[in-house]
């Protein structure tokens, strides 16, 4: 088929509907790629040039010292110190050097450069040098630095999430991660979910109150509740004998704070369900119970896994929760906590933030794609909803 | 940085293990410049704690974390102790939280006179007593200063000696290389004067004498702050600074303003500074000192406090390919002397125990120093450490202008209130930097300081 072909069968208003969507996810993947590309660039390197920059070589002016006095010899009349300016790195030529840091390019590769006090240099493009003098080098002074200018190739570099991965502490808490999120999703929307059917599908008086109540909850800003909560827990704790920090503590935290929106988000899917099938069920002579069971939560199911999402994600990338509930000692550190801590006392570390957003990124990406499907499902069960 | 990533892991999954000798990073007993015999004193004073928790709570994470257990490990070994120790990103706000809602660690570590004051007042700390006090002004450099600095109200009113300081870092530093200057020819300044003259002869050659990078995520403004109170020292007399550090001296007074205008003098001249005016703001302050080990360099001056090296690229030797001298003073103002501005980390006892109190008798050895640093970025005011320990001779030189401190000075940020010191203060510096001027800027800081009752 002709790209004109193509284009008549698409028509132009839905052409113009692609291209947007296109343009959409272009710029929201940039920002991925950017720190995509991040990752994997050395950390010295992040700091003097942007990533895009990244995919073509390079000139850089670098300081280099020559060797030490003490590997001198001697020639003749002449006293040498010789070797190589880019000692173990392969695919890199000089193109020029320069004594003074003023003017770090003065000579060519290959010249020979008179630096005065009877002291010459030669350094070739493959980066060997000699550096010769008429009397011996004096053993106190110091190595002599000079600049050179040399080609690189791009490169790129897997030590960043080397670096992450072999992090002190990393797997335990990477299992301490799972042990605060799976309980902290699965509580809260079972709950929600026997508190969605009641508010939609029971009659009691003050109903509607309480689901505004709930709604209510929602704009409770969490950081405003964290000390009252946490010195309930301590009260509590030490009434019973047991430690303040402990994971029931923060699943009941996470359950806490997610559940005004996890009840607000399934009581409006439940409430949508046809009355019709409940109705008759209860004429059937079904409990609520039974009900609940049978009927209301297989066919919320795509709901509940879309709200299993949120919660997995929010508590998966929480800091702040797990922080205060389960303290910051290495046995209940979670993943954000032992990434964050690897950015040293002053942080700024790039690298190691734009790695470790990848190694994070990992399970949620897991979890979504393994239940998509479910989230599908619920959107073709909606279209013949009511039918 | 990956080399000494990977011992600080190493030295960490050594901690994780049993405690035993082997642990330890330098032999008991062996190397002489150490003080071997404080450590036997100590071990054999506090024999009885076999077994005892002790939960401490600071500021040190990533390599810095790595070397404060290597010196924990020292007092688990010595005394059997069972010590933790954590952290978090934000511990400010978490020591707050964890005080109030009566779940603290035994003890705390903060760089923050002001923030420990504030938890005093509360009831969250527990005095340590007068021999501490004492012992503090016997033993440190400015002594009187630092039992100042630990010294808070109480709940009660009452004023007692609540935070025994360990480690410091010195402010008062300006950076340079010292092969860029011999081949420029400049020399290294010995007065304020020099200095304008030096920074005027770079733009002259043709090139660029500052970094300045205020930029620090939340906290930007803060390296403006060291400006203004290393200038204040210079300037003023201590009795001001200290006015001026509980407001007793306004913001808005002459003196106050005249050095924030003296700040403007570097890094309000487009000449002046890497990137012109405008990149100050917003160059991120562990950036900034790149530019002066750039081919050919983007800055020849960089004034920074002694932990900066740590954002100097890898494999930068001190003292060959870096070096810093002391920021010079005012030839006008000979009687004001060698004024230091600087900073440390206190620790404080928050939840009182048998371990709290030998933790901070073992901070009285001379090995609790040494061992750190042996390692890296440690300073001390304590003369009674050998200071052959320090890890290089830069590092020496530091803690000489450390021990041998005429006017020693807390970081004034860190002494006011946090709403100023960690707050006006910052966002007044950018707004200052951004084009406001001295005064406008002053007058701010001051309204908000006036704010809070």
């Amino acid at each position: 088929m002709t790209a004109a072909g193509s284009y008549f069968k698409i028509g132009p208003a839905r052409l113009f509907v692609h291209l947007a969507v296109l343009l959409i996810v272009i710029v929201w993947l940039i920002p991925t790629l950017g720190i995509f590309v991040s990752a994997l660039r050395d950390k010295d390197q992040i700091v003097v040039s942007g990533w895009w920059t990244s995919f073509v070589g390079s000139t850089q002016t670098v300081a280099v010292r020559l060797g030490t006095p003490d590997q001198q010899k001697q020639e003749g009349a002449i006293y040498v110190i010789s070797g190589n300016v880019l000692e173990g790195q392969g695919g890199r030529a000089v193109k020029a050097f320069g004594n003074r840091v003023q003017q770090p390019a003065a000579f060519k590769a290959g010249e020979t450069a008179d630096l005065g006090d009877g002291e010459t240099l030669q350094i070739n493009s493959d980066g060997s040098y000699r550096y010769m003098k008429g009397t011996a080098f004096s053993p106190d002074e110091r190595p002599r630095r000079i600049y050179v200018s040399v080609s690189a190739p791009p490169e790129f570099t897997v030590q960043n999430y080397h670096t992450v991965l072999t992090g002190e502490g990393i797997g335990q808490s990477f299992i301490n991660s799972l042990t605060v999120t799976i309980p902290a999703t699965i509580i809260p929307i079972l709950i929600a979910a026997f508190a969605a059917y009641a508010l939609s599908w029971m009659e009691f008086p003050g109903r509607a109150l309480l689901i505004a109540l709930v709604v209510g909850l929602i704009v409770v800003p969490l950081q405003m509740s964290l000390i009252p909560l946490l010195r309930l827990y301590n009260e509590i704790g030490t009434m019973l004998g047991q430690p303040s920090k402990t994971y029931p503590g923060i699943w009941l935290a996470h359950t806490a704070f997610g559940m005004p929106l996890a009840i607000f988000l399934l009581r409006a899917y439940i409430a949508g369900l046809p009355r019709e099938i409940i109705e008759s069920a209860r004429v059937d002579g079904a409990s609520d119970f039974e009900i609940f069971t049978r009927i209301v939560l297989p066919l919320s199911f795509p709901a509940l896994a879309s709200f299993a999402i949120f919660q997995f994600l929010w508590v998966w990338n929480d800091l702040l929760v797990a922080m205060v509930f389960l303290g910051t000692d290495k046995d209940h550190l979670v993943l954000t906590g032992s990434l964050n801590a690897l950015l040293g006392s002053r942080g700024g570390n790039w690298e190691i933030l734009t790695a470790s957003a990848f190694v994070t990124i990992v399970v949620p990406l897991l979890v979504f794609f393994g239940l998509q499907r479910y989230l599908v499902r619920g959107l073709l069960a909606g279209s013949v909803k009511g039918g | 940085m990956k080399k000494s990533f990977l011992m600080s892991v190493a030295v960490a999954a050594l901690f994780a293990g049993a405690a035993s000798a082997a642990d330890l990073k330098f032999a008991p007993g062996q190397d002489s410049k150490f003080n071997w015999k404080s450590y036997d004193e100590f071990k054999a004073a506090h024999a009885d704690l076999k077994g005892e928790p002790l939960t401490i709570f600071g500021p040190w994470r990533g390599e810095d974390e790595a070397f404060f257990l290597s010196v924990l490990a020292y007092f688990t070994e010595a005394t059997g102790v069972d010590a933790k120790y954590s952290s978090s990103e934000n511990y400010e706000q978490q020591i707050v939280i964890d005080t109030q809602a009566g779940s603290p660690p035994n003890i705390a570590v903060l760089p923050q006179p002001g923030l420990l004051a504030d938890l005093a007042g509360k009831g969250f700390l527990t005095p340590l007593g007068d021999e501490n006090s004492k012992w503090i002004k016997d033993n440190y450099g400015a002594g009187d200063s630092w039992v100042g600095y630990g010294t808070y109200k109480g709940k009660d009113g009452k004023e007692s000696f609540y935070a025994f300081p360990y480690k410091a870092d010195v402010k008062s530093l300006v950076w340079y290389v010292p092969e860029n200057f011999e081949e420029a020819g400049y020399k290294i300044p010995t007065t304020m004067e020099e200095l304008h003259a030096l920074t005027d002869q770079i733009v002259k050659d043709g090139g660029v004498p500052w970094c300045i990078g205020l930029g620090s995520g939340g906290a930007t403004g803060w390296p403006a702050t060291d400006w203004v109170e290393d200038i204040m020292l210079r300037t003023q007399p201590p009795e001001a600074y200290d006015k001026w550090t509980t407001n007793d001296l306004k913001f808005t007074d002459p003196a106050v303003v005249a050095a924030i205008d003296e700040f403007g003098k570097f890094a309000k001249n487009e000449k002046y500074v890497n990137g012109g005016v405008a990149a100050v703001a917003s160059t991120d302050f562990r950036d900034s000192p790149k530019g002066l080990f750039t081919v050919p360099p983007k800055c020849y001056l960089h004034h920074q406090a002694s932990f900066i090296p740590s954002f100097f690229p890898e494999g930068t030797k001190l003292g060959q390919d870096a070096d810093f001298f002391y920021m010079p003073t005012y030839a006008s103002h000979p009687e004001l002397g060698k004024p230091v501005l600087g900073a440390g980390t206190l620790v404080s006892i928050t939840k009182d125990l048998k371990t709290a109190r030998a933790f901070i008798d073992f901070l009285k050895t001379p090995i609790a120093h040494e061992v750190w640093m042996a390692q890296s970025s440690f300073l001390t005011p304590y003369k009674g450490v050998s200071t052959e320990a320090y890890a290089n001779p830069q590092m020496k030189k530091e803690g000489e202008i450390l021990t041998s401190a005429t006017t020693f000075r807390f970081d004034g940020s860190d002494l006011m209130p946090g709403k100023i010191g960690a707050g006006a203060f910052w966002t007044g510096m950018v707004d200052f930097v951004g084009g406001k001027s001295a005064q406008d800027a002053a007058a701010e800081i001051q309204s908000a300081w006036d704010g809070i009752k």
